[in-house]
């Protein structure tokens, strides 16, 4: 085997690295050629819009890649993020009718939810890990019963009621510049009308992208991670290497319901309502990037980075078409063919995963 | 003793087993009683039908999803292909309606094209899965986003709605109404009644019922008493087995994901006719998930090799029911997802507990 590796030319290998790295290519010649397309598109803004689409996904995808890698799905993550940002949403609202200052309520509201919202990824957990139901079926029951539990809750409609400082952290951005004069970070300086005012990183994006460095970390340094993909591996040799593997599948349906749950309160604090159908269309959306990223569905491989590349080539596609004024049509059908191309790549040529692992 | 006690079961442990593989159907029999008192007119005639008649392409969905089950696969695509041959079928109606066809002509030309288009989706998903061995899971999930964008495309994202008057009349009529001690007609109402006597007519199996038992009954004929049938179980059983015994495996998977994306185009034509409109499926409606339940509560196992078609007709009927008594007994209707959710969990606990079932 190792002689065959040395036997091979550098152009072979060359092809091969640029194999193994087609994701990050293919992003950045996306972004290249819709940037030549569309001027717009790698503005200043253009990159910003991006940014401000794009936690949903990006945390919905990193709950996904824990999950996948251990060889499972979470169907119900979608619906875990309506269930937290409807959840939120009357928390905060009814804090805030009992009297409580608005800042207060908000932080309340959001670590209540947090605790709340790990309560489904448990009962998945236990479902999965204890009771041996099959992951597609335990989180898609778990779909159901956040579906039926978020739309009770609101009555079918959306909660709203939220006071307005809500809406000013949700849509608030880390740094402003006022342009020769003052920088601040989270709090916007006050300007004159039609002064000029920079606003760089949305917080939506800062608080998820935290997340992702790290459980980035966890997965790639930690004992925690290595334990991940043992199980993905195989669930035998996990369980004789001594790994609990039932509290540790337990914790990781765990997690993918607290990302789940962040990115839910993220909605209600930029779009000032809670949704029950809040995450419907990002559960796809993230299960395709973790695909993409180039794990696999039968455990053991992926990482968080891959992940995020996947989550960009989709949002670029998105915003990149939007931009070249295509309906959202079209977005399905390219993510659809990535999709299939991505798992292609990866059969066509089984080099590129054995190099890598 | 002990030897006797190991092999043959106790009364009691016969009785559970049956119970346990039954219980689907016992379940069912059971909210029907309860239904029955809570649900204000949920013991007639007209809500079973109405049951049955909104239950049609789910069970086309389930049925085609069943398929796919036993050989150890899964279709996600079904409930996007639905849309797709929806819209395009009534795309083309529309079309030809406008071009001043005969109405029977253009329904006919439109639901064919749609019907022949949707063996695509399958036949790529086949293709995909067998030949370059993308994991079902996937294959299905690419071909559920372009499922969805084309039918979006070709409706722009409106529904598709001038369509001939005589589509939903097609797809809601019955075979058989009564008036009592008047008329009796087939087809259609019989003529010259109006106002008080219109509330007195007895409709008796819905055209969809007849259309579906005999897809039903042909497809539970090839699972159960052809080659095919016994092809499919072995696939899911042992592929290496399957392979071994000389099955053309390949072959035979490409058949299976074509004939589940033929029912899902059956399925969108039929929903033309129930409504008569055609739209695309929107991402909050779940068809295929649904179907898969349906499938699981029926006693299919997603590892393969299990299940069957009464089952997972039972599977959807359980569903069906469920929704139609909540919502007769003015219970909110979002329990219904929850329940869903529960009786799927103890659908596959029960399969669990009791392994030697088939």
């Amino acid at each position: 085997m190792s002689n065959m590796v040395t036997q091979r030319n550098g152009i072979h290998r060359f092809f091969l690295q640029l194999g193994s790295k087609w994701a990050i290519i293919f992003l950045i010649l996306g972004a290249i050629l819709f940037s030549i397309i569309s001027p717009g598109f790698l503005s200043f803004n253009g990159i910003q819009v991006i940014l401000i689409n794009s936690p949903f996904i990006l945390l919905l995808a990193l709950a996904e890649t824990f999950v996948i890698i251990t060889g499972g799905i979470d169907l119900s993550v979608g619906f875990v993020m309506g269930f937290a940002s409807v959840v939120s949403a009357k928390l905060i609202a009814l804090l805030v009718v009992m009297g409580m200052n608005d800042l207060f309520s908000i932080i309340t509201g959001i670590v209540i939810t947090l605790f709340i919202g790990i309560i489904p990824g448990f009962v998945n957990g236990i479902l999965v890990a204890r009771l041996k139901v099959p992951p597609f079926i335990a989180t898609f029951s778990m779909l159901g019963i956040t579906h039926g539990v978020s739309e009770l809750l609101i009555k079918g409609v959306v909660a709203k009621n939220l006071p307005v400082l809500a809406g000013k952290i949700g849509n608030g951005s880390l740094i402003y510049i006022v342009p020769g004069k003052t920088v601040s970070f989270f709090i916007k300086p006050l300007i004159q009308r039609g002064g000029n005012l920079i606003e760089i990183l949305p917080t939506v994006f800062v608080i998820p992208f935290i997340f992702i460095l790290i459980f980035a970390f966890i997965l790639k340094r930690t004992k925690f991670g290595q334990h991940t993909y043992a199980i993905g591996g195989n669930v035998d040799a996990a369980i004789r290497a001594g790994i609990n593997v039932k509290n540790h599948l337990i914790k990781i349906y765990m997690l993918s319901s607290l990302f789940a749950t962040i990115a839910g309160i993220l909605y209600v604090l930029r779009y000032i309502t809670g949704k029950a159908d809040a995450g419907t269309g990002f559960l796809l959306d993230g299960i395709v990037a973790v695909v993409i990223g180039g794990a696999s569905l039968y455990g053991g491989i992926g990482s968080v980075w891959k992940t995020i590349i996947g989550c960009f080539i989709i949002l670029v596609l998105e915003n990149g078409l939007r931009m070249l004024g295509f309906p959202t049509f079209y977005k399905y059908i390219l993510v659809g063919i990535v999709l299939i191309f991505a798992v292609l790549v990866d059969k066509l040529f089984p080099e590129l995963i054995h190099k890598e692992n | 003793m002990n030897n006797n006690k190991n092999s043959t079961l106790s009364v009691s442990q016969r009785l559970q087993s049956i119970l346990a593989k039954n219980w689907a159907i016992l379940f069912t029999l059971i909210i029907i009683l309860i239904f029955s008192f809570t649900g204000k007119r949920f013991f007639q005639l007209a809500n079973f039908q109405n049951i049955l008649h909104l239950s049609t392409i789910y069970l086309l969905l389930t049925a085609s999803e069943t398929f796919v089950i036993i050989t150890g696969g899964i279709d996600l695509s079904v409930g996007f292909v639905m849309g797709l041959s929806s819209v395009l079928s009534a795309k083309i109606i529309e079309l030809l309606h406008a071009a001043n066809f005969p109405p029977a002509l253009s329904i006919s030309i439109g639901s064919i094209v749609a019907l022949i288009v949707c063996i695509i989706p399958g036949l790529i998903n086949g293709v995909l899965i067998t030949k370059y061995k993308v994991p079902p899971f996937i294959a299905t999930l690419g071909m559920m986003g372009i499922a969805n964008g084309m039918a979006l495309i070709i409706s722009e994202g409106f529904p598709v709605a001038y369509l001939p008057r005589v589509l939903p009349n097609i797809g809601n009529s019955y075979l058989i109404y009564i008036l009592p001690g008047k008329a009796i007609s087939f087809f259609s109402k019989p003529k010259g009644i109006a106002g008080e006597e219109i509330k007195e007519l007895i409709r008796i199996i819905p055209n969809s019922l007849i259309f579906i038992s005999i897809i039903i009954f042909i497809l539970w004929h090839i699972l159960k008493n052809t080659k095919f049938g016994q092809h499919t179980y072995a696939i899911g059983g042992s592929m290496d087995a399957a392979v071994r015994a000389g099955i053309n495996t390949n072959k035979h998977l490409i058949i299976i994901y074509v004939l589940s994306s033929f029912l899902a185009g059956l399925a969108g034509v039929f929903y033309v006719f129930q409504t008569g409109i055609g739209i695309y499926t929107s991402f909050g409606a779940m068809y295929e998930l649904l179907a898969i339940a349906g499938v699981v509560i029926g006693g299919a196992s997603l590892m393969g090799g299990k299940g069957g078609i009464i089952g997972s007709v039972i599977g959807v009927f359980l569903l069906g029911v469920i929704e139609n008594g909540l919502h007769l007994s003015g219970v909110d209707p979002f329990f219904r997802y929850i329940a869903v959710g529960l009786i799927l969990i103890v659908a596959v606990i029960i399969d669990q507990s009791f392994p030697d079932l088939l």
